[in-house]
C-alpha cells in the first residue's frame, strides 16, 4: 500500500474546551509526544486541539514500539484532562494533513459539533469494571441449587460407562447454560444498579479479547460513563457487589471518554 | 474488596492500550490522512500477534477499508481468494460475478476448502470412533476383571 503522501501533518491527541480564550498558550506540556516530539494546543476560539507536528503515519511492525507510541498517546491525553478537563480522545494515529492552521481552520468548521460533545462529556469519564468469580465455586453453587443438575449427576452414577458419557454431556451444557444465565444476571445487576449513576453503559464480550488471548478471567467486563461526583457513589454499588462471596471486582478508571467518544465527518 | 474508588494500574493500562486502536473520535474525511492506516495498525498489531488464520478463526473482523494485502503481510501469509480478503468471517457470496475468473477462483478454492473441512471432520469422526473403541475395551477389560 501506497504510504499516504503529506509533507505536513498534525498528529492529532484530543480535543480540549479552554473556558476563557488565552489561557491554554500558559500551559506548559511537560508530557513529550511521540518520539519526543514537541506537543502544543491549536486553539480556536474556547477550543483547543492537542497535536504535535508529523510527516507520515506512525507505522511499525515492532510490537514493543508501538506499544511505547499508545503509551505515550495515553499520557498526553492524560495530561490534556487534567489541565483542561474531559477531553475528546482520538483514536491512535489520526493525522490531520496539513499545519497549525489547518488544524485550525478544521476547528472552526467542526466548532458546533466539537463544543457540544465536549459540553455533553464535561465532568464525565469513562470507568472500567471487570468481574471475577472462583470458578469452583460456582460450579459447587450451581450443583447444590439446581435439580435438573442433582438428577444427571445422580443418573450418571447409576448409569454404565456409554450412558454415563452421554449424561456427562448433557450435565456439561446444563451447566454451562447456567454459567451463562449467572454472567447474564451479573451484567444485568451491574447496569440496573448502576444506572442512575452513569449515562452510558456498554457491555465488553468477555469471550477473549481482541488479540485472541484467553488469558483473561474476568466473566464479566462493562465500561460505562459517569459523572466524576458519582465516583464514590459507583464505588459503594460495586463493594455490594463485591461483597457476594467468591466474587472479585477490579474498577479501573477515570480514563478519557475512548469508548465513548463520537464519529465526526467533515 | 472494601476500596470504594477506582484504580490506575499497569495492567489496567495495557487494556488500555488495545482500547486506543479501537476507540476515540473517527473522523470521516479526506483531509484526514490515517483514518485507514489507524484501522491497520491496530489490525497488524493483532494480526501479528494471533496469525491471520486464529484471527480469522476468533472471528475478528478487519475494518471496512482495511488494505487486506497488507495485513497478509502482516500475518505473514500467502495472498487469501478475493473473496476472503474483504470481511474476515463473513460469507463471500456477496462478492462473486466481479470478474468470471475472481469467481471461478474463489469456487475452487472454496471447494478446497469445503474438502479440506469433510476430511477434517472425517478424521474427527474417526478419532471419536477410536475413543469409543479404546473406551469399550477399557470396558471389556475391566470387566474382565
Amino acid at each position: 500500500m501506497a504510504e499516504p503522501t503529506f509533507e505536513e501533518g498534525r498528529y492529532l491527541y484530543c480535543v480540549v474546551e479552554s473556558a476563557d480564550e488565552g489561557t491554554v498558550d500558559d500551559i506548559e506540556f511537560s508530557e513529550a509526544g511521540i518520539e519526543g516530539d514537541p506537543v502544543s494546543v491549536v486553539e480556536h476560539g474556547d477550543l483547543g486541539a492537542v497535536v504535535q507536528p508529523c510527516d507520515s503515519p506512525f507505522d511499525s511492525d515492532d510490537l514493543g514500539t508501538v506499544r511505547e507510541w499508545l503509551l505515550t498517546h495515553q499520557s498526553v491525553v492524560d495530561a490534556a484532562g487534567e489541565a483542561f478537563g474531559t477531553p475528546l480522545p482520538f483514536r491512535f494515529d489520526t493525522i490531520l494533513k496539513g499545519d497549525d492552521d489547518a488544524v485550525s481552520a478544521w476547528l472552526a468548521d467542526q466548532s458546533e459539533t466539537l463544543a457540544s460533545h465536549l459540553d455533553e462529556l464535561a465532568g464525565h469519564w469513562e470507568y472500567r469494571v471487570g468481574v471475577a468469580w472462583d470458578d469452583d465455586r460456582v460450579r459447587d453453587e450451581l450443583e447444590s441449587n439446581d435439580a435438573e443438575l442433582a438428577d444427571l449427576r445422580e443418573r450418571i452414577d447409576d448409569a454404565t460407562e456409554g450412558t454415563a458419557f452421554l449424561l456427562e454431556k448433557q450435565y456439561d451444557n446444563r451447566l454451562r447454560d447456567l454459567r451463562q444465565a449467572r454472567k447474564d444476571d451479573l451484567t444485568n445487576r451491574l447496569r440496573d444498579d448502576l444506572d442512575p449513576l452513569v449515562s452510558a453503559f456498554e457491555t465488553m464480550d468477555s469471550t477473549g479479547d481482541v488479540l485472541g488471548s484467553e488469558t483473561n478471567e474476568e466473566v464479566v467486563q462493562v465500561a460505562f460513563l459517569a459523572h466524576e461526583e458519582n465516583e464514590d457513589e459507583i464505588g459503594r454499588v460495586l463493594d455490594d457487589v463485591a461483597s457476594e462471596p467468591g466474587v472479585e471486582i477490579r474498577f479501573t478508571g477515570p480514563w478519557p471518554p475512548y469508548s465513548f467518544a463520537p464519529e465526526l465527518d467533515a | 474488596m472494601s476500596e470504594t474508588g477506582p484504580t490506575r494500574s499497569q495492567s489496567d493500562l495495557a487494556e488500555m492500550l488495545e482500547l486506543l486502536l479501537d476507540k476515540g473520535v473517527v473522523i470521516n474525511a479526506d483531509i484526514v490522512v490515517t483514518v485507514g492506516e489507524t484501522e491497520l495498525l491496530g489490525v497488524k498489531l493483532r494480526a501479528a500477534i494471533a496469525s491471520f488464520e486464529t484471527a480469522a478463526q476468533y472471528g475478528l473482523e478487519f475494518p471496512e477499508g482495511t488494505d487486506m494485502q497488507r495485513v497478509e503481510e502482516a500475518a505473514n501469509v500467502e495472498e487469501l481468494p478475493e473473496s476472503e480478503t474483504v470481511t474476515v468471517g463473513v460469507d463471500p457470496d456477496d462478492e462473486y460475478e466481479e470478474s468470471e475468473a475472481d469467481a471461478e477462483s474463489n469456487e475452487r478454492s472454496e471447494e478446497e476448502a469445503e474438502a479440506d473441512e469433510r476430511s477434517e471432520e472425517q478424521t474427527e469422526s474417526k478419532m471419536g470412533e477410536d475413543t469409543d473403541e479404546e473406551t469399550q475395551t477399557a470396558e471389556a477389560e475391566h470387566d474382565g476383571d
